[in-house]
């Protein structure tokens, strides 16, 4: 792996693990379905392949913030491991929300700031 | 999950990312993809599938060790798979890892190793500081006891003295052994245990020549009693007195003194019946009870919680009040009383025992270990040159690897792995070697004049010094090959035609440093053995003051067996050897010459300052007989020597050497002058000076001038004595001629320390031939690494630039340029070695300038010798290289692009 491609996975690693609690929210999936569903609620945007996120998803479980069980899929014929959110996962998703939302902030204010005279250039 | 699941998660995992996958490439299907399209587009969605799922059982920690697992798998088919090159470096690991080990076990076993008895570290030994005086460990017994009482501070405290060729006599069979007399709770308070029968006790030490008990050790009751249980309650003689065998002490424990050889214990009560000439029983002098006799070691253990310095406090005042006692005895002598008044007492701690053999060989030790460690060295350089070559050639495996998705991290873990296991390879044969090697060491030790008995034991110590020296050698010879490797682009490593530009220029970088620091190394090796050397052979051929060309030596000690007088029995030996055919003279004299025994008194001289004792300078005192200086063909410079008249009844006489008259006479003649040596013969009146004589070196070879004062035999007859025999013929031939005569006086008589006077000279160099020839022989050993090692690269660089020189060739260059490039290239090499190597060596030099003799650090002739042998060296060692270059067919050359 080259530097810069080390560099944005390590990146990506921390919102990744955000993302993913986050929609496993709505209920429990397993990792393709994960997957196309950030895929598709980006639009596109965030186009990771897909197999990238099940080291991230043993990491959670390994950290005991989601749970793994081995369905089957209601729509196929066939069994996939789906993973559901923890009591701790819940906890949490609010933790990295918050962390999330106040690095958005301090961006924010850096790049627009809110009123002249309050900032020095 | 726990780690033995980690098959079963594997497969579920395996599972998971199948389940997916097929997912995936149906919903590619549904989408309207033909299926082969749908099967690549999913792989293409989803990712490298090995990397996913390596990344993925990274999330779980017990990889690491399936991982280890892996790596150390791996590592063992690669080194099967090259059996030549895993060889050659586990034999080049093995030499400097068992080098290394092997000098280390001999200064575990000669100098740090604890004394094997009950919690050593609580051990002292007393010893008497002056100002007047160098520091002493004698004291005499009164003193002893009064401090053995002080239980407020110690524990305890033991005393002894060693014995030196003792007539150990049993069943009619005599046999000379060495030991000891010791106080009775000797073995109590060292916690020895015994393999049979009893040790002392503290009632074997009460009444002066009784408790005649004897306690062997382990060593000696297998060598010459072959284990057997009846040797208890045996009766023996030692030194012709009535002894009984009452046990034999445990196989570890060989005395306080590492290195020295106790055969047979015995209480001090009994010194008056194994050394009546010593012990003066009876008379003023009596070693049991004159307190300015000081002839005892002491030990002590001092109390749980009790430190050195409160204890030396607290004894001081007992001490002082010893040394009053002794110092009223001594009133006549008021300057000696001085000097005794202002004694002091000092503890030092005693965990290792007390060696001479620290002493002698604490130096020589330490040289040799920094040799082998700059050996070990060299070999690190060698190994990490081999394996960068091998590296460069494993370039296309590890870009392969790099391609499926290894970190750098993971190829360097990988390649680290090997260098380990090839560590402990030659880890594990250096230990092997390291076990013959230090029997090799002790056996050149053991040829001095000091009997030096050490046993390298297994110690765990040891092995854990070999393991850290193993992977420390491991990291310094196995991470910058590693890191180079894993630094290699994949891409370039995988397209064969770059690299003839690549690498003409940096990779050789690398392993040419490699080679120039293990010149370097090599030059500063080569430099200390050449002046080590070069310091015995100016030891060797060095004039002693005497001539030591065919003289035999030979001692003996009638009173032994009872000879109260020993003049006639000595005038008729001397008689008896002078008639033996071949024999030119003969004398004798108390001390071997170059012996380590120290006689030495303070001398009066009359009409002088020093007539009323103050002068306390050390000289030597040596009864002689007579011709004796004829028979060592010393040069007599004035006056004459001692005739057969010099014996009891006529005038006391003395001869002095050089030093001594130009200290008490400055230039003018000493002859007629008259001197005493009242502190040495109580009953020495005034003897006149009758000849005067040039230096010898007395005790060794190196010291300053030692004052000597001759006097007769005949006129002071000591016991022991020494008999010098200079003669026509090879010394050895008449030995048995001179032994019979001997047995022909006195069939009892026992002989003993029987050599030649060049055995003992060579005997008196024993330090200086061990650095000398192990510095040596590891200094060609680290020259010849070294021109293996360039040999080794200029041999693959040219391997490699095969096609730059068939370019070369091409454009016109002749064979003979091309060769002289590759000769021209490794000199150059050679050089920057030697431009480091010279100052390093310089500076280690001055380190050892103390053992030197004879030369200065800095000796240009050394370092000339030295340099030029590197540079032939240098030159044989690209020939084979140079020859290849020179042979290289370039259309062959250039059709392999």
């Amino acid at each position: 792996m080259k530097q810069k491609e080390q560099e944005k996975a390590a990146l990506l690693q921390g919102t990744l693990d955000m993302l993913i609690l986050r929609t496993l929210l709505y209920g429990p999936a397993h990792g393709h379905q994960i997957g196309k569903h950030i895929q598709r609620t980006t639009n596109d945007f965030l186009q990771m392949q897909h197999g990238s996120l099940y080291p991230a998803l043993h990491r959670l479980e390994r950290r005991g913030w989601v749970s793994s069980k081995w369905e089957t899929a209601p729509d196929r014929n066939r069994e996939f491991k789906y993973y559901r959110l923890t009591d701790k996962g819940r906890k949490q998703l609010v933790v990295e929300e918050s962390k999330w939302r106040q690095m958005a902030d301090a961006v924010a204010r850096v790049m627009w700031p809110a009123a002249p005279g309050t900032e020095e250039s | 999950m726990r780690w033995w699941q980690i098959g079963q998660r594997k497969s579920d995992l395996e599972r998971e990312l199948r389940a997916d996958l097929d997912l995936e490439e149906e919903e590619q299907r549904e989408s309207g993809h033909s299926p082969e399209d749908a099967h690549y587009a999913a792989r293409r969605a989803f990712g490298n599938p090995t990397l996913i799922r390596e990344q993925t059982l990274d999330m779980w920690s017990w990889t690491h060790v399936e991982r280890l697992l892996q790596d150390l798998h791996y590592g063992l088919r690669q080194m099967r798979r090259a059996p030549a090159f895993t060889a050659t470096v586990l034999l080049i690991l093995a030499l400097g890892i068992g080098a290394v080990t092997a000098v280390f076990s001999l200064i575990d076993a000669a100098l740090l190793r604890m004394l094997p008895v009950q919690n050593p570290e609580q051990l002292v030994q007393f010893k008497t500081v002056s100002p007047s005086f160098p520091v002493d460990d004698a004291f005499s017994y009164p003193t002893f006891k009064a401090l053995r009482n002080q239980t407020g501070v110690l524990e305890s405290a033991l005393a002894f003295r060693r014995l030196h060729n003792i007539d150990f006599e049993i069943g009619g069979h005599s046999g000379l052994a060495e030991g000891q007399v010791v106080s009775g709770n000797y073995f109590s308070l060292l916690g020895v245990r015994t393999a049979l029968g009893r040790t002392l006790l503290p009632s074997d030490e009460s009444v002066a020549g009784q408790n005649a008990v004897a306690v062997i050790s382990y060593n000696y009751w297998q060598s010459r009693f072959a284990l057997d249980p009846a040797i208890v309650g045996e009766k023996i003689l030692l030194n012709n007195a009535p002894f009984t065998v009452v046990g034999v002490t445990e196989p570890e424990f060989y005395g306080v003194q590492p290195g020295a050889r106790i055969d047979v214990s015995v209480p001090l009560t009994t010194e008056l019946l194994v050394n009546p000439g010593f012990a003066a029983a009876g008379t003023r002098y009596d070693v049991l009870t004159a307190p300015y006799r000081n002839w005892l070691y002491v030990i002590g253990r001092l109390r749980l919680g009790v430190s050195r310095e409160q204890a030396t406090a607290s004894l001081q005042p007992v001490f002082a009040q010893s040394t009053r006692i002794a110092a009223d005895a001594l009133a006549g002598f008021p300057y000696v009383r001085q000097a005794y008044l202002q004694l002091r007492l000092r503890l030092d701690p005693a965990s290792q025992g007390l060696s001479a053999l620290r002493q002698q060989f604490s130096r020589p030790l330490w040289v040799v270990m920094a040799i082998v460690a700059f050996l070990l060295l060299i070999a690190c350089a060698n190994v990490a040159g081999l394996l960068l070559a091998r590296a460069n050639a494993r370039e296309r495996e590890i870009a392969v690897r790099c391609a499926i998705g290894a970190g750098t991290g993971r190829i360097v873990r990988q390649l680290m792995t090997e260098s380990i296991l090839l560590a402990l390879g030659g880890g594990a044969l250096g230990m092997a070697l390291a076990w013959i090697g230090s029997r090799t060491l002790l056996a050149l030790m053991e040829h001095g004049r000091t009997l030096i008995t050490l046993r390298v034991h297994p110690d765990p110590a040891i092995l854990v010094f070999a393991l850290t020296v193993t992977l420390l050698t491991a990291i310094v010879f196995g991470t910058v090959p590693a890191w180079r490797a894993a630094r290699t682009a994949p891409a370039q490593g995988l397209s064969p035609s770059r690299r003839i530009a690549r690498d003409a220029i940096s990779h050789h970088r690398f392993g040419k440093s490699l080679v120039v620091v293990q010149v370097a190394l090599a030059l500063v090796l080569l430099v200390g053995a050449g002046l080590l050397a070069r310091t015995l052979a100016n030891l060797s051929s060095f004039y002693p003051g005497f001539n030591r060309d065919k003289v035999l030596l030979f001692s003996v000690d009638p009173p032994l067996i009872g000879y109260k007088d020993v003049v006639p029995l000595y005038q008729e030996l001397l008689a008896r050897i002078r008639a033996l055919p071949g024999v030119l003279s003969v004398s004798m004299s108390v001390h071997e010459p170059l012996s380590t025994n120290v006689s030495d008194t303070a001398v009066r001289v009359q009409g002088s300052p020093s007539a009323d004792g103050s002068d306390l300078t050390s000289v030597d005192v040596e009864p002689i007989g007579p011709d004796y200086f004829a028979t060592m063909q010393t040069p007599l410079l004035r006056g004459r020597e001692f005739t057969a008249d010099d014996k009891g009844g006529t005038p006391e006489v003395a001869i002095v050497n050089q030093s001594m008259a130009r200290h008490y006479f400055g230039d003018s003649d000493p002859i007629g002058r008259l001197v005493s040596i009242p502190l040495y013969r109580g009953d020495s009146g005034w003897m006149r000076i009758v000849g005067e004589v040039r230096d010898v070196k007395v005790h060794d070879l190196r010291e300053r001038a030692t004052l000597m004062l001759y006097v007769p035999m005949f006129q002071a007859p000591e016991g022991a004595a020494t008999f010098e025999v200079r003669t026509a013929v090879d010394p050895e031939s008449i030995q048995t001629a001179a032994l019979a005569a001997v047995q022909a006086i006195d069939r009892r008589l026992p002989v003993y320390a029987t050599k030649t006077l060049n055995d003992q000279f060579a005997n008196s160099l024993v330090e200086e031939r061990l650095v000398a020839s192990l510095s040596t022989v590891f200094g060609l050993l680290a020259l010849l690494l070294t021109c293996v090692g360039l040999y080794g690269l200029m041999a693959y660089a040219v391997n490699r630039r095969t096609s730059e020189i068939g370019v070369r060739m091409a454009l016109g260059a002749q064979r003979g340029r091309i060769a002289r490039m590759v000769l021209r290239e490794a000199l150059f090499l050679a050089g920057c070695g030697i431009a480091v190597g010279i100052p390093a060596a310089a500076l280690t030099s001055r380190l050892v300038a103390s053992q030197l003799f004879g030369l200065l650090p800095g000796d240009p002739v050394t370092f000339l010798s030295v340099c030029v042998l590197m540079a032939v060296m240098t030159v044989l060692a690209s020939y084979l290289p140079a020859r290849r270059a020179a042979s290289v067919d370039p259309m062959q050359a250039l059709r392999s692009e």
